[in-house]
């Protein structure tokens, strides 16, 4: 006798989502500060340019360097402009780029690894040689491979930021993605459908996917979560968008200078970016917690 | 009981966390167990009794509260110890055997250290003792007891070995009471009944008091005293064995002993099954077996029946028991109508399978050849090993065979899937043991059903998944469901319709009734029986259970070791002459009061490796004749009904040397009464 064959009566429908607020009461505390912050950064990110006080790229709205204030909370740069303005204004492009960048990454990075493992045999050995050898090159160098190899004309589109970190997280999500399907594809329901005579594909999308949701997510959510730091480090070595985007690592890197004058103009974008990192990762911590105890991997 | 009990249960309530509340269990259970006595706890899934027996030694997970009660063990009440003092209890006084002795091994630690660790943390004795001790203990079980035998892995034992070192692992500190929850669940027939022979003599020996939990009653009929039957975490009756199988008072007790598959049972009709199963979330106020009764009136459903006294030693709480005087199996004694002559469907032909390749390939099954019939029920019986399920996979071209072929109505099928065509493909379908893993857990049963129809047929309606659904007596509403949301017996019932929603003509069933519970295991059976009649589908069954095998091939072939020993028609198969192996695996067979015909702890596991001289079953063939079994190959003999045996005595010889059936009388006699 098992505590499952208790706590599932055959009767019952799913009624997980039903009420709310008991919900949000078991959900762990991490979870609950990382949702809070998130969404507040997901507010301002799709509401900010309708209130922000001034244009991101909006000059003499105040004496440059002229420190924090009530008008400028984030001080005010060399050229006049107001970094709050400009923190505001580059809130969507940061979340934007990170989310879709690592999306493109967990797509690629999940189609790769679970067909990679249900496959298996050579073709198996070969991706994931060659995803081994991507994996030992470190993040922010083979990001700057990738760019350089993009040459100068794509320099600064953001579509390239969005490749560049699906190409860092791919190889990553799609090893994760392998180890999961290899322990799924030794079930018996993966064996009827292969019986049946499924495709890989049908196979993949059917009978893996389905069941490696709970994975793949946390693993998006950390990725996810790293992924601000990863495009503000490139726009912080010049290799990201291009002046006058409001970019955080950009700003960081233009004020720099300015650290000693006016400390703010350099924490303002550096607290957004810090806040918005913890957030998601206490979300995604606490994401992993509710998964892990509800998805039952391997055998149970 | 005059001597004072060993344990004693005293109203014992317990509850599991669910959701936000807590779900009761166990309900109000009592029991005692005397000195020397064992006592069987038996029941379907869920009803509460491996609760019980981890309550026995003070084990309390996070998730588990005790409402009620006490355990009263040498003066102490367990319930009501501290970690400390159950850690001076636990091992030493109180020992536990649990099911699945490969998961309950360290795989890291040599089996003499993990004895070791026991004897070190209840006992302050110099290391040498220790070894001493284990190597005394290893004896006892009935393990080699050399030096180089404790310092193997746990991998380096088989399940049986292994289960024989957890037994060894519970009695090293001579405790007074030992719980054994399912020890022998995972073994096959063969091992099973060594283990269970190893206890009783242990039993004999050590005048240990046990508490044997298990959901099969067959085999508590040959090592418990007494017997203590629980449903819905209830205990309903309790009653000396002999007693209860004889004359059953509680109406569940009949079904569950009606349930049971008989060996001796020639009629090829299911057991009465119990109606319906255990579903906690609509008890009723009062007996919780009401709405599965065939005698319940109204005031059961409103009034709860404590236990109450009926007979010397028997408890039993029913407010009819007195009534109910039906005997418990009554069944009909009819001849199974045979299928003549049918015509051929699947030809194996001397096929081979080896997995892996080189020097280090290991031969699975040897040159087999063998044909089904049209509609008919083809069994394969065997210990684990034996190849059964590699001869499946085979046919069904999850593996290529090395050699020889494999054809379907005539057309010889490529060895592996994707060769195949999707009419091949469509025509042979596979059910597999463990309904959990066969089932997407994240699809809805409408989906599974719905997949196949679309692949082979290109398009599935609404109304042929619930077609599907009813052909295999599910309601139509389970089709909104998730796989976790049903019962197991309803899951494999689901695979089962699966296969049939392709229309096969072969459905091949690896051990389908195995994970099952013996009530769910007998209305499987009966659907399939009704499913052999009405759809005509021939059936490969892979099953280690005579019984069922009995109850539902037509035909019937013994495999060990890749090798054939017997094929012929079940009837034949079960009656002399006999193959020795068929006739050792018979003897095996648990059956209800089967006077024990077991010879002491002695181990015949150690079997000769396999080799392409000889007999494959020379080693541990009780009626080996000498040199010439491991020389040569043992020819064919077939007899004038088409039996065939492979074996080196004459079929005369066979016949004189066979013993079985010997409980026969016993079972006749008790029909008269």
């Amino acid at each position: 006798m098992s505590v499952d064959t208790l706590s599932a009566p055959p009767g019952r429908t799913r009624s997980r989502w039903t009420s709310l607020p008991s919900l949000w009461r078991q959900t762990p505390l991490s979870f609950r500060i990382g949702l809070i912050v998130l969404v507040a950064h997901l507010l301002v990110a799709a509401t900010g340019q309708f209130w922000a006080p001034y244009g991101f790229s909006q000059m003499g709205t105040g004496r440059p360097l002229s420190g924090m204030s009530w008008t400028h909370p984030f001080g005010v740069d060399q050229l006049g402009r107001d970094i709050f303005s400009r923190v505001v204004h580059g809130s969507h492009i940061v979340i934007l780029l990170s989310l879709s960048g690592t999306l493109l990454g967990l797509i690629v990075g999940a189609v790769l690894g679970l067909l990679s493992g249900y496959v298996g045999g050579w073709i198996d050995e070969v991706l994931q040689r060659f995803l081994e050898a991507l994996i030992s090159i470190p993040f922010l160098v083979l990001a700057l491979i990738a760019i350089a190899a993009a040459g100068p004309e794509l320099a600064g589109n953001p579509v390239l930021i969005v490749l560049v970190v699906a190409l860092v997280y791919a190889p990553r999500i799609a090893r994760m993605a392998r180890s999961v399907a290899v322990d799924i594809a030794t079930r018996d329901h993966v064996t009827v459908a292969r019986l049946r005579g499924e495709s890989a594909w049908s196979v993949m999308r059917r009978e893996l996917l389905p069941n490696a949701t709970s994975v793949l997510l946390v693993e998006f959510a950390l990725r996810a979560g790293y992924a601000p730091v990863l495009i503000g480090s490139l726009g912080f070595l010049g290799f990201g968008l291009r002046p006058p985007t409001p970019e955080w690592g950009l700003m960081i890197s233009e004020n720099r200078a300015l650290i000693i004058v006016t400390p703010i103009t350099v924490l303002g974008p550096g607290l957004a970016l810090a806040s918005l990192v913890v957030g998601l990762n206490l979300f995604t911590e606490g994401l992993a917690r509710i998964l892990g105890r509800t998805v039952k991997l391997g055998v149970q | 009981m005059d001597a004072k009990p060993v344990i004693s249960v005293e109203g014992l309530s317990v509850s599991y966390r669910q959701g936000a509340g807590f779900t009761r269990v166990v309900e109000d259970v009592t029991f005692a167990v005397a000195p020397g006595e064992v006592f069987g706890l038996v029941g379907e899934s869920g009803c509460g009794k491996s609760t019980i027996a981890l309550q026995m030694l003070g084990y309390r997970p996070p998730a588990m509260r005790t409402d009620a009660g006490a355990i009263n063990f040498e003066d102490r009440n367990l319930l009501a110890l501290d970690r400390s003092g159950l850690d001076r209890v636990r091992g030493a006084r109180v020992a536990f055997v649990p099911q699945n002795p490969t998961t309950a091994l360290n795989p890291g630690i040599r089996v003499g250290s993990q004895i070791d660790e026991i004897l070190a943390a209840h006992g302050a004795d110099a290391a040498a003792a220790r070894v001493d001790r284990t190597l005394e203990l290893f004896g006892l079980v009935g393990l080699p007891a050399k030096p180089e035998f404790l310092r193997r892995y746990p991998h380096q034992l088989s399940g049986g070995q292994q289960q024989r070192v957890c037994i060894a692992m519970a009695l090293a500190c001579d405790p007074a009471f030992v719980v054994l929850d399912e020890p022998t669940t995972g073994l096959d027939v063969t091992t099973q009944e060594q283990i269970v022979a190893l206890l009783i003599d242990l039993r004999a020996r050590l005048k240990m008091s046990m508490l044997y939990v298990t959901h099969d009653l067959g085999l508590l009929s040959q090592i418990a005293d007494r017997v203590g039957v629980m449903y819905a975490g209830r205990m309903v009756e309790i009653a000396p064995t002999a007693e209860l199988f004889t004359d059953p008072k509680h109406p569940y007790t009949r079904g569950l002993i009606g349930s049971i598959p008989r060996i001796e049972d020639r009629s090829g009709l299911p057991a009465r099954p119990l109606r319906g199963l255990l579903q906690r979330h609509e008890l009723p106020k009062g007996c919780p077996f009401a709405p599965r009764c065939d005698w319940a009136t109204p005031e059961c459903f409103e009034e709860r029946q404590e236990l109450e006294p009926a007979g010397p030693s028997r408890e039993v709480a029913c407010w009819r028991w007195h009534e109910i005087a039906v005997p418990a199996d009554a069944r009909a004694v009819s001849q199974a109508p045979e299928v003549d002559h049918p015509d051929r469907l699947l030809a194996i032909d001397k096929v081979t399978v080896t997995y892996g390749s080189g020097r280090g390939a290991f031969v699975a099954i040897r040159d087999i050849s063998l044909d089904i019939g049209k509609g008919e029920t083809f069994a394969l019986v065997g210990e684990s090993g034996s190849g059964k399920s590699t001869l499946a996979r085979a046919v069904a071209g999850l593996i290529a065979p090395a050699e020889g072929t494999i054809a379907l109505a005539g057309k010889p099928l490529a060895g592996l899937v994707r060769q195949r065509t999707p009419e091949e493909r469509r025509l042979i379908q596979f059910v597999f043991q463990n309904p959990d893993a066969s089932l997407n857990p994240r699809a809805r049963i409408a989906k599974a059903l719905a997949r196949p129809l679309a692949f082979f047929f290109g398009h599935a309606s609404e109304a042929r998944v619930q077609a599907a659904l009813a052909d295999v007596r599910l309601d139509g509403k389970y089709a909104a469901r998730f796989p976790d949301e049903l019962s197991g017996g309803e899951r494999q019932r689901v695979a089962i319709a699966r296969g049939l929603v392709a229309e096969p003509s072969l459905l091949l069933c690896d051990e389908i009734l195995s994970a099952l519970d013996v009530s769910v295991q007998a209305s499987i059976l009966a659907l399939l029986q009704r499913l052999k009649a009405e759809r005509g589908v021939a059936m490969l069954f892979i099953s280690h259970d005579l019984a069922v095998v009995r109850m539902l091939a037509d035909r019937v072939c013994v495999l060990f070791r890749g090798d054939i020993m017997e094929i012929g028609r079940r009837d034949q198969v079960f009656s002399a002459p006999f193959h020795p192996y068929t006739h050792s695996l018979l003897e095996a067979v648990p059956a209800p009061l089967k006077p024990n015909a077991h010879k002491g702890g002695a181990s015949n596991e150690a079997a000769n490796a396999p080799s392409d001289k000889g007999c494959a079953y020379a080693g541990r063939c009780a009626w080996q004749i000498g040199e010439i079994c491991t020389k040569e190959r043992p020819p064919w003999r077939e007899t004038d009904q088409g039996l065939r045996i492979r074996c080196h005595h004459s079929l005369d010889e066979l016949t004189s040397l066979a013993t079985w059936p010997n409980a026969t009388d016993i079972d006749d006699g008790r029909a008269a009464q």
